[in-house]
């Protein structure tokens, strides 16, 4: 297992973000192996060695899942969407911070918008898969 | 036993933390870790990367195996090199 992937943490950190829009859409495997690979940094020999199947069976799991995710991503949009409302909320911030107003007017605006990203950042409750 | 440095994920949904740490390869998942060496926050912009340097050479030098992203975090955060020249010297 000389061979590194390119851009690992890149990819760690996308997939994991993923992970959080869409795993109730998972079947229990698909998180299991994606749990292991990329939560907890595992490698494939680690995961093979631990459920029992061949290193090369691993990686097809994983890749398969990698894919169900990015199809999600693909016809739903919730992680870009998500990254789009963030960098819109911290750039309304600073604005707020500028504008020549009552502070504690200041405060509410600041207060709605926190409202508005904490409903948007809420966990999806149905993790009964499919 | 094999001793493996990698990530571990934390942090609150939808909002990922991780912590480097250093393990037993054959620890179970949720188990416990060596020590931590490091942090890496990539909901900050940019991305934040804390890496106790001294502990990371140290397990480096005595064989421990770091992840493939654990070895980016390292080459970014210049420890690798560090610690190849370390190597050379010998």
């Amino acid at each position: 297992m000389t061979i590194h992937e390119p851009d690992a943490l890149a990819k760690t950190t996308r997939i994991n973000l993923l992970f959080d829009f869409y795993e109730p859409l998972l079947t229990e495997k698909q998180r299991t192996f994606l749990k292991y690979y990329f939560h907890d940094d595992y490698s494939l020999g680690e995961i093979a060695a631990e459920s029992g199947i061949s290193r090369q069976a691993v990686y097809e799991h994983v890749k398969r899942a990698e894919q169900v995710l990015e199809g999600y991503e693909a016809k739903l949009n919730l992680l870009s969407k998500h990254d789009a409302m963030q960098r819109l909320a911290a750039e309304l911030e600073r604005k707020i911070a500028d504008l020549p107003i009552d502070s504690s007017f200041k405060q509410k605006l600041l207060e709605d918008i926190e409202q508005l990203t904490k409903t948007e950042m809420t966990e999806v409750t149905n993790h009964g898969g499919i | 036993m094999a001793v493996r440095i990698r990530l571990k994920r934390m942090g609150a949904h939808k909002a990922p933390f991780y912590r480097v740490v250093v393990s037993n390869s054959r620890s179970p998942r949720d188990g416990r870790f060596i020590e931590e060496i490091g942090t890496y926050n990539p909901v900050a912009q940019p991305a934040q990367v804390t890496i106790d340097e001294e502990k990371a050479l140290k397990w480096l030098q005595t064989g421990a195996q770091a992840s493939d992203t654990v070895r980016d975090l390292l080459s970014k955060a210049g420890v690798l090199k560090k610690f190849h020249e370390l190597k050379q010297q010998k």
